[in-house]
């Protein structure tokens, strides 16, 4: 027999909750039953599809919660179905009579709502959906997860996963790259990836013009030919059918255009046109080996774990083979992630939880106001429902139609919530489209949706559910005879005033919790926006030299270029100090294991990271500064002593109290070598890696470009007032020493930090409303829930008084009273922040102070509004004479 | 003590479990599914509805609870001994004739108003 799912287990376990609702000798006989009956129809609803179930379930716990409610209170009492036209006509009545009160419950609960949809719909489908390609759940994207891989393998990894896997069906190499297209007159830079011909294959997808790539496309020496994405067909070719079978200018020679995708089209990542990837780079010949990142598509019946580990194994096996005689050993993580997910990071399914989480606590504070709206009403009304009762109304009937009411408010809710988060979805596609154009994966489109529409069902429901037991407890509770012979302002008021103390402190826990996340999240984007990278950036411009490998095949070649390149912009009035870095690994992971002087490490996750980085010209014009030793000079060239600079923080954290000036270290991945590098300097530390990720570090590692062979680097050069001219000055350089080499773009440090932090900027001002209108709710409702509370003591504070109380005696009372409920609420809030606390932590550049001072401020905040919000009614009530509020009602 | 058959009429759901029964021992599920086969899925009884009908139908002494099942008595994919069956009573089978000779008078009635024309044969 199989084991149920997890879905269904946890459907169960909240119907055999929710039959609660009957009395004990009911469930003694039927319950059992019930349950069974209830899993029948609920496995034969998911054969029928996920619309079905979740109709299923929202129809089967609403029926078991009103038929419990209807025994309990009559056991004798057979009005069968919870379809009663009266008590619906008469809940729209009621809220017909009162329709600002009508408005105000409606709107309250659709922000709420509105929340909730939006977010789950907005990260359904950022992370969940599957890709919108014939059998897209089974496309996945293999990872590498050592650290600076970028995810990417080796292409002798490529080879060794090829030969042998029995989990994928297709596996293919991609790499992303700039070309030129055009002549001197036109020419555009666009975003090529350059994938194997399987890539359309796999996705199932064909050109809407020409042909895919053909194998023979893929060989050394074939006719180079290019695909064009419709986005580039339509801006560059101005949608020219005859542009297909053209021969255009591309990269200093000519490709020829074989096709264009369909509109939308972007696998495997967003891209302005598709290359075949040679088979010179996937099959080791190439001068340098590659790294390629790669797409696969899982074989029918198997799953991505399986995938994972016998990756791992054929990837481990190649990786032992080829560093044997290095004599180190390798530590291989690999991970088998949807695209989607693989977009995000691993993290991908907290972030979909966490921000779930928060959304409903939003939806939960909505809840309460309403509740407390709701209640507030049932008092108002509470002599009318006395005098039914009185009557031989039955309660039953009196649930039902508060029910009614509920259904009434939450539906409404819902269709509001549901406009609303439409249109923040349109608008938040419009607003990414816009901003990222042609960076954005091409599954991120965001509309309403089925799971949009479907997770709106399931939180209407929940509203009522909630909404629903609350205010049929209220109903249950209405002591008639004391509410015809006291007035309305007593009835049921042992078990309300319970009710209102729940609500007050689950108020102040959830309002909590998510002000300290927001403020955290705050922080986070502020940090990102405002990061200290350790060097001055003003001014400084930045340009990606990629070196052709056709025309560059050799380490001379490329030493000779950059060195030129150097002098030559160096040289030029309109730029002041310039710098080549390239980065050339981390040191953090498995790969990176290296030796200092007798001793061998070897980094593990736990590690910071540090980074190895290869740079020709002084280190000064950048800003790093030197602290012992020498900086690289002309003796550092490829002739001369290998040597290495080491930062301030690599060496206080391996070389912990002396210098490391005259030590030994041998880097792995420092391309190939065996023999070791002295270390000549010590130099000051800067940030490296991205500014919020966990792979930020600033242990670095330099060598000399010159003893190092890169096809690629990035130049940092200031400009003196005028960028225009500076680029200028690059342009003219490159021409000089290569006219046919592509001009890559010119970026301040302004534009890459503005890049970097745009999502995270962007999440935050997002966040920032959603949290604004969390803390809207959460004011209002405290102040709503203590007033009612404080309102309906009238009479006592006037009694007290009359005995002698005075106003600091009940104003002391009554805010202590409101105190413990906001402590109760904060110290349940106290683990919950701790732990989102050491959740930022760890992930993001924020440190224990900021997150201590955080939880501080937030918890001040809370009470500071909580003890105003107790307060001002404490006034109110005490303007009232004594002889006045003896009388109040 | 089982109500007068001749002074209670029933409710139509039920009529609906009692006709359902009187074919034979049935669980809580094949009881649906077999009043929405019969009503071409015009009613859809849910779960509470159908045992609070049924508690009301065993207080009253028109069904009972009829022995578990075991495995061997299996017949379908539902049917096996977690689940409870429901029999009719003498007393149950009375009172669902009466009902249905009630319904029949009605429809005669309406047969003579000209509210109803008779199916034709063939």
């Amino acid at each position: 027999m199989t084991r149920p799912s997890f879905a269904e287990r946890a459907w169960r376990a909240m119907y055999r909750l929710s039959l609660r609702a009957y009395p004990e000798s009911f469930r003694a006989d039927f319950a059992r039953d019930m349950e069974e009956t209830f899993l029948d129809r609920y496995r034969d609803a998911r054969r029928e599809g996920i619309p079905a179930t979740v109709a299923l379930v929202s129809a089967s716990l609403a029926d078991v919660v009103v038929h419990g409610l209807r025994e309990r209170i009559h056991p004798h009492h057979f009005g069968y179905g919870m379809f009663d036209w009266i008590d619906v006509r008469y809940a729209l009545r009621l809220l017909r009579r009162s329709p600002l009160f009508s408005a105000l419950t409606v709107l309250t609960l659709a922000g709420g709502l509105g929340v909730s949809i939006f977010t789950f719909s907005f990260l359904h489908t950022a992370i969940l959906r599957p890709l919108p390609l014939p059998g897209g759940d089974r496309i996945v994207r293999i990872e590498n997860d050592a650290a600076n891989s970028g995810g990417a393998f080796d292409v002798t990894e490529l080879s060794a996963i090829r030969q042998s896997i029995t989990t994928l069906s297709i596996v293919g190499a991609y790499v992303g790259a700039d070309v030129v297209i055009g002549d001197e007159h036109h020419r555009r830079v666009l975003g090529v990836t350059a994938a194997e011909p399987n890539v359309f294959e796999l996705t199932g997808t064909r050109p809407i013009l020409g042909r895919p790539f053909r194998a023979e496309d893929q060989a050394v020496g074939a006719e180079p030919v290019i695909v064009l994405s419709h986005r580039s067909w339509e801006l560059a070719f101005g949608a020219d059918t005859a542009v297909v079978g053209t021969r255009v200018p591309l990269n200093a020679g000519f490709a020829r255009i074989i096709g264009v995708m369909p509109d939308g089209y972007g696998f495997p990542a967003a891209s302005d046109a598709w290359t075949p990837l040679s088979t010179e780079i996937v099959e080791e010949r190439a001068p340098d080996r590659q790294s390629v990142n790669l797409y696969a598509r899982l074989r029918d019946g198997a799953s991505a774990r399986q995938a994972e580990s016998e990756l791992t194994r054929l990837i481990d096996r190649a990786r032992t083979q080829q560093r044997i005689s290095a004599g180190l050993r390798t530590r291989t993580v690999v991970q088998v992630l949807s695209f989607p997910v693989a977009q995000i990071g691993d993290g991908a399914p907290w972030v979909f939880s966490a921000l779930n989480l928060l959304a409903a606590l939003i939806l939960l504070l909505a809840c309460i106001n309403v509740t407390n709206l709701l209640l507030a009403r049932a008092n108002e009304r509470a002599r009318e429902t006395a005098v039914r009762l009185a009557l031989g109304a039955s309660r039953a009937r009196l649930v039902m139609q508060s029910m009614w009411e509920n259904v009434v408010i939450c539906v409404s809710g819902g269709v509001v919530a549901i406009a609303i988060a439409a249109g923040a979805l349109e608008a938040i596609n419009h607003w990414l489209h816009t901003n990222l154009q042609g960076n954005l994966a091409f599954w991120w489109v965001w509309h309403l949706d089925r799971a949009a529409v479907l997770s709106a069902c399931v939180f209407v429901t929940a509203a009522i559910a909630l909404l629903g037991c609350i205010v049929s407890a209220r109903v249950m509770s209405t002591e008639f005879h004391a509410v015809l012979r006291d007035g309305g302002a007593r009835s049921g008021s042992r078990r309300e005033g319970r009710i209102a103390r729940m609500l007050v402190v689950t108020q102040v826990t959830a309002v909590t919790v998510l002000l300290f996340f927001g403020v955290m999240s705050g922080a986070v984007a502020y940090r990102v926006a405002h990061v200290d990278v350790g060097y001055d950036t003003r001014r400084l411009l930045s340009a990606t030299v990629e070196l052709p490998r056709d025309r560059y095949d050799s380490v001379e070649t490329r030493r000779a270029f950059y060195r030129r390149l150097l002098n030559d912009v160096g040289g030029r009035p309109s730029v002041e100090g310039s710098l080549l870095r390239a980065p050339l690994a981390s040191i953090s992971d498995a790969d990176g294991a290296f030796e200092l002087g007798a001793s061998r490490r070897t980094f593990d996750a736990a590690s910071p990271h540090a980074y190895v980085e290869a740079s020709l010209g002084p280190l000064q014009s950048l800003g790093i500064a030197l602290r012992a030793g020498r900086m690289f000079d002309v003796r550092d060239d490829e002739r001369g002593t290998p040597v290495a600079l080491v930062s301030r923080a690599l060496a206080e954290q391996y070389w912990p109290g002396r210098s490391p000036v005259g030590e030994r270290i041998r880097l792995a991945t420092d391309s190939g070598r065996t023999d070791s590098r002295l270390v000549v300097g010590v130099v000051s530390d800067i940030l490296m890696g991205a500014p919020f990720s966990r792979d930020r570090s600033s242990a670095a590692a330099y060598l000399p470009l010159a003893q190092t062979s890169v096809p690629q680097a990035a130049l940092l050069f200031r400009h003196r007032g005028d960028i225009p001219a500076s680029q200028s000055a690059l342009y003219a350089s490159l021409a000089t020493i290569d006219p046919r080499l592509a001009p890559p773009s010119v970026q301040t440090f302004e534009e890459i930090l503005a890049k970097t932090a745009l999502i995270a900027t962007s999440v935050t001002k997002l966040f920032a409303v959603c949290f604004g209108f969390a803390l809207l709710l959460a004011v209002s409702g405290m102040y709503g829930l203590m007033a009612r509370s404080i309102g309906q003591r009238t009479r006592e504070i006037g009694i007290r008084r009359a005995l002698g109380a005075t106003d600091s005696i009940v104003t002391r009372l009554l805010v202590g009273q409101g105190g413990r409920q906001l402590g109760v609420g904060v110290l349940i809030a106290l683990p919950l922040l701790a732990g989102i606390g050491v959740g930022f932590a760890a992930n993001f550049p924020i440190g224990f102070a900021t997150t201590v001072l955080s939880g501080v401020a937030v918890s001040a905040t809370i009470v500071v509004v909580a003890m105003l919000a107790t307060y001002v009614p404490t006034r109110r009530a005490l303007a009232v004479s004594p002889r006045d509020a003896m009388w109040r009602e | 003590m089982p109500a007068n058959p001749n002074t209670q009429p029933l409710r139509p759901i039920e009529f609906e479990i009692l006709l359902t029964l009187a074919d034979g021992e049935r669980h809580g599920y094949a009881i649906i599914q077999e009043v929405e086969a019969r009503s071409d899925g015009e009613m859809r009884l849910e779960t509470g509805t159908l045992y609070r009908a049924l508690r009301r139908l065993v207080a009253d002494g028109y069904a009972k609870p009829a022995a578990r099942r075991s495995p061997s008595d299996a017949s379908d994919a539902h049917d096996d001994e977690r689940r409870r069956y429901y029999a009719i009573t003498p007393a149950g089978r009375q009172v669902a004739a009466a009902e249905a000779a009630r319904l029949a008078r009605l429809v005669a009635a309406a047969r003579s108003a000209k509210l109803l024309t008779r199916p034709a044969k063939g």
